[in-house]
């Protein structure tokens, strides 16, 4: 394992594996703040210590040099441009504001993923159904 | 899933039908190979001969999307041959008498002709599972992803119900859930019809209860738009979306169509752990926490509920989904999102879900839950429907075979069946950039027998110029007898290769799920010139 070649001391932090749905348990081992290994969980209640290629090595995307960083607006240009928090919020809220008073209540949609967790997904229907009254949410299981 | 993945060494008889289990829900396939061992019987109905086709005692190569016409003959030969169980017919379903009498021309002789394979295969798949005190179903999206994917569910439902294969261990009706958390997505009401924990939205006790507590007076009852609707929509009725962790434009069909919509519209806000193609075409896009970087909770595809744990900090300055989400709606006025935790928002969810009333975050810990768990000293439910149905008792479905929304022709005279693969996932944002499993799988492929290679000139490894009546993409080919002469297999996973700019055929009417499985296409080698005539 290459975390063994390198300093420091390696913690275990129990958690669900992010691809399919069989929900195998892992541990993520890390050092200081990166993740060095995947190990699957013995006593997991769904994979009882298996684990796929997938759950056990796919885990590079984490700590990728293309993770989004920071907030991105479309300017003037016509390009994204990083920014700040509140910049991007004020602006993503602003954009839903002006919608919902130039078409009303049944002219925003919101598309929840099945990748993110149960507080992303309540949130999201939340947004929908107690900003506009509406039921126009869905999330990725039709495609 | 009806019954727990822990049951999947358990039946006598298991019945695989559109699950590519092996390289879709690898860990899920060990407990069937254990089934195996122990002495199990494996019946596999797939266009494709996958791995599991090679496990199995009766396989049957049905052509894409005849699955009703072998499930009606299957119920067929369990009624003919008596191997119904009429103690359960009798107490726990309604509607038998109608489904029998449906059932006499559907003999297997006639589903032959339709599925393209042997009477005698259908037969003795029937007798098995028939036979079996312990038979059990495996399907994906093999299953659902199909014009007729409620009438393919439904006809596996009533095999299931004229053989009491249901709510005992070692049985039961069990789909595999795609994707970490899109039974999760479905438990917390992000779902058009249902609000959490699948109250419908046609209950007006439910749209009470609602609106009270989201303090929001306008609440609809029944009015709803799926995604598909609202795709349709875009730039007219709907003119600003919020989407959260899903790279529409690459994994959606008809790729040029969804484009197109989310160009159209007003205001699009885009929030992922990448800047996805989808992402690219937003006015605002937000970075979120991943996998590692998040507390949280998910359900697995057999409804345990278990917790998610950050054990690095965020890259950059990325923030939980939930903490983006609540901004939002605070600074649009809404009320009721001063979460200061995950464990807040989770705690909300279980407040307002039956089925999650008896959880809480400190209780999921372990993991231990499935659910229904409606109240604190209940146990959870690994076996569904041990007692009786949700609504009482099983209907029985009189159902017809439906041809596919396209079928081949002279001019699209290839079947191309569109999936997953072992080492990709999805769009590719999160394997695509994992070295290892790149070095594995780096780039696709369009898998085809290779008779059918040589009618088409092409050799093995070259390239090829594959259109439907949607649009045209380049794809290398690979000779394989994985794939039936006649019908053509790739994965969605490779934006380089935009399968779904050609699929998007068609919609089941009542899921409004495409049928991502069957797109008829035509095949040339590059050498000669494109013809778009038929494009339309």
């Amino acid at each position: 394992m290459r975390a063994a070649k390198s300093p420091g001391e390696v913690k275990k932090t129990r958690t669900i594996c992010p691809y399919c749905g069989v929900g195998c348990s892992v541990d993520i081992l890390s050092k200081e703040d990166r993740i060095v290994g995947i190990h699957p969980a013995m006593d997991g209640p769904a994979n009882k210590g298996a684990l796929c290629v997938k759950g056990q090595f796919a885990y590079d995307f984490v700590q990728h040099t293309d993770r989004l960083k920071k907030p991105l607006v479309r300017g003037d240009d016509g390009q994204l441009h990083e920014t700040d928090w509140d910049t991007a919020l004020d602006r993503a809220a602003d954009g839903f504001k002006k919608v919902l008073e130039e078409h009303g209540r049944y002219a925003t949609y919101g598309i929840a993923s099945g990748r993110a967790p149960h507080e992303a997904a309540y949130s999201m229907q939340k947004f929908i159904r107690a900003t506009y009254g509406t039921h126009r949410i869905d999330n990725c299981s039709r495609a | 899933m009806s019954n727990p993945l822990a049951d999947m060494d358990k039946p006598e008889v298991i019945f695989a039908i559109g699950t590519n289990m092996t390289e879709c829900h690898p860990v899920a396939a060990t407990g069937l190979k254990k089934a195996l061992a122990k002495g199990a019987k494996l019946i596999v109905a797939d266009p494709r001969r996958i791995r599991l086709a090679e496990l199995a005692d009766v396989y049957l190569p049905i052509r894409v999307g005849s699955d009703v016409a072998l499930l009606l003959a299957m119920a067929h030969v369990i009624a003919r041959e008596g191997l119904v169980d009429k103690e359960f017919i009798a107490t726990r379903t309604t509607g038998f008498d109608a489904f029998l009498g449906h059932l006499n021309d559907f003999t297997p002789e006639w589903a032959s002709s339709i599925c393209e394979v042997p009477a005698a295969d259908i037969e003795q798949a029937a007798l098995f599972y028939g036979q079996a005190e312990r038979g059990a179903i495996y399907y994906t999206l093999g299953i659902t992803e199909h014009i007729c994917g409620v009438d393919n569910v439904q006809s596996l439902c009533n095999l299931v119900l004229m053989t009491g294969n249901i709510g005992r261990e070692g049985t039961g009706i069990n789909p595999m859930r795609g994707q970490n958390n899109i039974q999760g997505a479905g438990d917390c009401g992000a779902v058009p019809q249902n609000f959490p924990g699948f109250q419908p939205i046609t209950d007006p006790e439910n749209v009470k209860k609602f609106a009270q507590v989201y303090q929001q007076p306008l609440m609809d009852t029944g009015d709803y738009a799926t995604k598909v609707d609202a795709l349709n929509r875009c730039g007219n009725e709907i003119r600003a979306i919020l989407i959260d962790g899903e790279n529409t434009v690459v994994t959606d069909p008809d790729r040029n169509h969804c484009e197109h919509a989310l160009k159209s519209l007003d205001h699009l806000v885009v929030i992922d752990i990448f800047l996805t193609e989808t992402g690219q075409l937003a006015d605002v896009v937000l970075p979120a926490t991943g996998f590692g970087e998040t507390d949280g909770v998910q359900a697995n595809t057999e409804r345990r509920v278990q917790r998610l744990r950050a054990a690095v900090p965020p890259q950059g300055e990325a923030k939980p989904d939930w903490w983006i989400i609540a901004q939002i709606a605070q600074r649009m006025g809404t009320p009721g999102f001063e979460f200061t935790s995950a464990k807040e928002v989770f705690n909300e969810l279980c407040s307002l879900s039956p089925i999650y009333a008896g959880l809480d975050w400190d209780r999921i810990d372990k993991g231990e839950y499935q659910w229904p768990v409606p109240h604190k000293d209940h146990p959870g439910t690994p076996i569904l429907h041990e007692k009786e149905f949700k609504n009482g008792k099983g209907v029985f479905k009189v159902i017809g075979y439906r041809d596919p929304a396209e079928v081949i022709d002279d001019n699209f005279p290839f079947w191309l069946t569109t999936g997953r693969r072992l080492e990709a996932y999805h769009s590719r944002t999160q394997t695509g950039r994992s070295e290892g499993i790149d070095y594995l799988l780096s780039e696709e492929t369009l898998e085809i027998h290779p008779d059918d290679l040589a009618r088409l000139e092409v050799a093995d490894g070259e390239t090829v110029r594959m259109a439907s009546r949607r649009g045209e993409i380049e794809i290398k080919v690979e000779a394989t007898t994985r794939s039936p002469r006649g019908t053509v297999f790739t994965s969605f996973s490779f934006a380089e290769v935009a399968v779904n700019e050609l699929t998007g055929s068609g919609y089941d009417p009542v899921t409004q799920t495409a049928e991502l499985k069957v797109c008829p296409v035509r095949l040339t080698p590059l050498t000669l010139p494109a013809t778009t005539a038929d494009r339309n």
